[in-house]
């Protein structure tokens, strides 16, 4: 770039050079002759970097049309519209699918709790219709099942696109610092760290005896 | 401290089912004065309107957690001494530690039995 800097501004060196009288002294044809020189080297000039924008540019262009059809590949139409909230209804479907199961039970043992053991015969008769009740509620567990199924399905089929977008992408390679969200931070200032998979926590056990 | 079974004792916990639950085991253990808040901030309203013999609490919840609340009662003179148990999923190790340093008098890890609450409440009162 220095280079034809160079090379541009000789030209109006040569120019004043060559057409400046020898009384040094200048007209008005003088100047617009020199401002015709320096406006043909600033064309050249221009030119030159019109032809690198153009190149970078189109260089661009096709990134980004790689880059979107990376995207059209996630589906994100059909993710926005139909797996994201699909895995919704069925995460509170099974909260409430659990609530009323767990709620049904409780009452059957409340009721259980509450009455009046003197007649045997009727209280026999209540204790048989609440574990009819119960047995049923339990069945929630294999519904409930089902719905984690699809679920998992749905965070797999997500994962399986982020990961091939992330490889084509080559985000891997990009290093990017760890922000800490709000949220996050709350969760790390006040130790919520959330239930834990079978056998990553502690035991009772083992907390029993830090409290020896 | 000898254990009471006519003081009050207050269930805070966020998700109801597990009040209920907690609640009922009580019951089955002979506490008959039971009250419940559904965080920290409700329980320590309720706490400085009442005394309390034993909290039984959680420790997800919002706003204040339990692990929150555990420290504000330590730092209030007057509530400074009420015999604290955590009931909660959380079961890092990082978790027992902090509310042991903060002074928690027990912690039962969820899911949890009757047997187990019975042992920790026991304990508390005991030591």
């Amino acid at each position: 770039m220095a280079a034809k800097r160079k090379v541009s501004l000789q030209a109006v060196v040569d120019f004043i050079d060559k057409e400046r009288p020898r009384d040094r002294s200048g007209s008005i044809g003088d100047v617009i002759g020199l401002a015709q020189s320096m406006a043909d080297a600033l064309e050249s000039a221009i030119a030159r970097h019109d032809r690198v924008l153009h190149v970078e540019f189109r260089s661009m262009m096709e990134q980004i049309h790689t880059l979107r059809q990376d995207v059209v590949t996630l589906r994100p139409d059909q993710m926005r519209s139909d797996r994201l909230p699909e895995a919704g209804r069925e995460l509170e479907e099974i909260v409430n699918a659990t609530e009323g199961a767990t709620n049904t039970i409780m009452e059957a043992a409340e009721t259980l709790m509450a009455a009046d053991d003197s007649d045997h015969a009727a209280y026999k008769a209540l204790v048989d219709e609440k574990m009819v009740e119960i047995f049923e509620a339990c069945s929630f567990q294999d519904i409930t099942g089902q719905r984690v199924a699809k679920v998992v399905r749905t965070l797999t089929w997500l994962e399986e696109r982020l990961a091939s977008l992330a490889e084509r992408l080559r985000v891997d390679e990009i290093e990017t610092p760890e922000e800490e969200t709000d949220d996050e931070r709350r969760r790390r200032e006040l130790i919520l760290n959330g239930p834990q998979v079978t056998g990553a926590g502690v035991s009772q056990d083992d907390i029993d005896a830090l409290f020896l | 401290m000898a254990l009471d079974l006519n003081m009050p004792v207050l269930v805070v916990d966020d998700y109801k089912t597990m009040v209920r639950i907690i609640r009922n085991l009580l019951k089955q253990l002979g506490f008959e004065d039971v009250d419940d808040a559904a965080d920290g901030t409700e329980a320590l309203a309720k706490m400085k309107e009442r005394r309390y013999g034993l909290v039984i609490s959680d420790w997800n919840m919002e706003p204040m957690t339990g692990y929150e609340l555990l420290k504000h009662v330590r730092a209030d003179t007057g509530l400074a001494k009420t015999p604290f148990i955590m009931v909660t999923a959380e079961s890092k190790t990082e978790n027992v530690i902090a509310a042991k340093k903060a002074g928690v008098n027990n912690y039962i890890v969820k899911p949890f039995n009757a047997q187990t609450l019975k042992g920790k409440i026991e304990a508390v009162f005991t030591d």
